[in-house]
């Protein structure tokens, strides 16, 4: 899921300092589970707004907010609080906003939150970022582990002089990837193949933003 | 050049580190050239060593050369893409470099820029197999270049690190992309070395063994606690300890030369590569000691 972490108040305060009435979004699937677009957050949100002497004309939880369909749907039935409003703030991702930017072509929109990573969950709100959506996946390569994101290098091809007992040299918080690839391709007996496979350099053209996909289409394409 | 052709033959080698200035004043790292060039057979030139900015390692290597010296030009993957890379490789040889050590690099947050973006467009093991592309008439795309490459490559190896066998994993695809010979981390255990050798030896590389000359007893203890893959035994410590404040950094230097003498009397490697790290003006003085000079 997408991990979002809240703006900093006094710093979201500055960037409304020109409004006065809003309508908030948020969203029902991460930033839910993160605790940044929930009904919770919406509400926390909304008594802070008011204690700043802002108006908050009403708020709704989409159910998810990167869809721009179902949320424009969902939306219709708060056309009038909408309308009033002279700003509208997005508690989810950056797409969820553009989302709604997309929907408001006349109204400033503005992100409550910043958004981080891709993250597993691994314990209640508690996230760490596995996969970094490079757009060719090479995990078939790595045992399963993934150095383009767990490597502070992305190294592909084992470790580098600075790991010491297992550990990265960027951090001794940080589990060295490559200690961990190789430990768990000594465990599935393919060590053999991690010592005779050269990992060529990534196709970072795969990456070049902005990326789009039709699935679809290339359904069609298939048939 | 002389170095390639003397590791080649299985004369032992002596190579120096000397790291470009953080500005333009290259009044030192000339004198620490002059001083070396004709002690040693070949000075490597770090590239923005610990990730800290300094003169890029290019300049430092032409100088060496107008000065008659044979450089090693240090390359790390921290700071430049793959185009880059290949460019800086076209006008090091250009310019007259023919050694070249790939590495990856120490990451951005050792350094004194650690806001900077890291690269690692591509690392060591495909640094190697651009090189060898190069050598080979071809850039990394498989284009024709006008004019060929005759790098000789290097790279690093760690014989301490812990745990070991990714690390070796790692030197035999170093070996497999076309690396033709390897300097090490610094290593202060001859007896645990000479097992790293028994397998090394497997491999058709030449094997220069780093060392790095040892202040005092509190900067091994230091390098034990803080610099990965360096393993300073109790022994030396104790050694430097008996010294005494006075006398450690004499005993520190002795304890290289021996090294030294022992790599080279009992064929352990093939080559000695001294780390000064400020030092270098005592590297004469630990040649002389170790029966070289
Ligand atoms: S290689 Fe890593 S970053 Fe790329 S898609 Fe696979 S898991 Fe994600
Ligand atoms: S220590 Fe391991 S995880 Fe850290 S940069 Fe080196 S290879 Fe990557």
């Amino acid at each position: 899921m997408i991990i979002t972490k809240k703006k900093d108040f006094k710093d979201l305060m500055e960037n409304l300092k020109n409004y006065q009435k809003f309508f908030l979004i948020g969203c029902s699937e991460c930033a839910s589970l993160c605790g940044t677009g929930n009904e919770e957050a919406i509400k926390e949100l909304t008594e802070a707004l008011t204690a700043e002497g802002k108006e908050v004309t009403g708020g709704f939880v989409p159910k998810t907010g990167c869809q721009v369909l179902g949320t424009k749907k969902e939306l219709k039935a708060f056309k009038e609080q909408l309308a009033e409003t002279d700003c509208i703030l997005v508690m989810s991702c950056g797409a969820g906003t553009q989302t709604a930017v997309e929907l408001f072509p006349d109204k400033p929109v503005y992100p409550t939150n910043d958004s981080l990573f891709l993250g597993n969950m691994t314990r209640f709100q508690m996230f760490d970022e596995r996969c970094s959506l490079c757009g060719e996946c090479i995990l078939d390569k790595t045992g399963g582990i993934c150095p383009v994101t767990t490597c502070p290098k992305g190294l592909l091809n084992g470790p580098c002089g600075g790991m010491q007992e297992g550990h990265c040299e960027v951090s001794p918080d940080i589990p060295c990837a490559w200690v961990r690839i190789y430990e768990r391709m000594k465990k599935l007996d393919k060590l053999e193949e991690f010592r005779v496979t050269i990992v060529e350099a990534k196709d970072w053209s795969q990456g070049q933003k902005p990326r789009t996909l039709y699935a679809r289409e290339k359904k069609k394409k298939e048939e | 050049m002389a170095f390639r052709e003397k590791l080649e033959s299985g004369e032992f080698v002596v190579t120096a580190e000397v790291g470009p200035p953080k500005g333009t004043d290259i009044e030192e790292m000339i004198h620490h050239i002059d001083l070396l060039k004709d002690k040693v057979d070949a000075i490597n030139f770090t590239d923005n060593q610990s990730a800290v900015m300094r003169m890029n390692s290019l300049a430092g290597c032409k100088i060496a050369l107008e000065r008659g010296a044979e450089p090693i030009l240090q390359m790390t993957c921290r700071d430049r893409n793959r185009i880059g890379l290949q460019s800086d490789l076209l006008g090091a040889y250009a310019l007259g470099v023919r050694n070249v050590l790939c590495m990856t690099g120490d990451h951005v947050s050792a350094g004194d820029h650690k806001q900077a973006k890291p690269v690692y467009d591509v690392e060591s093991v495909q640094l190697l197999k651009i090189v060898d592309s190069l050598n080979n008439g071809k850039d990394m795309a498989g284009n024709d270049l006008k004019g060929a490459t005759q790098f000789f490559q290097g790279a690093v190896v760690t014989p301490e690190a812990n745990p070991l066998e990714p690390q070796l994993i790692k030197f035999e695809k170093k070996v497999k992309a076309g690396a033709k010979f390897f300097q090490t981390q610094a290593i202060y255990d001859i007896e645990k070395f000479k097992e790293f050798m028994k397998y090394a030896r497997k491999y058709p590389v030449k094997i220069i063994a780093g060392l790095v000359v040892l202040k005092s007893a509190g900067m091994a203890k230091f390098l034990n606690n803080f610099v990965p893959g360096i393993v300073v035994p109790d022994e030396l410590i104790e050694e430097l300890k008996a010294a005494g404040k006075e006398k450690a950094l004499d005993t520190g230097l002795d304890i290289c030369a021996r090294h030294i003498r022992q790599l080279k009397e009992e064929a352990i490697c093939d080559g000695v590569h001294i780390m000064a790290i400020g030092m270098e003006d005592k590297v004469p003085e630990i040649l002389e000691r170790a029966g070289l000079l």
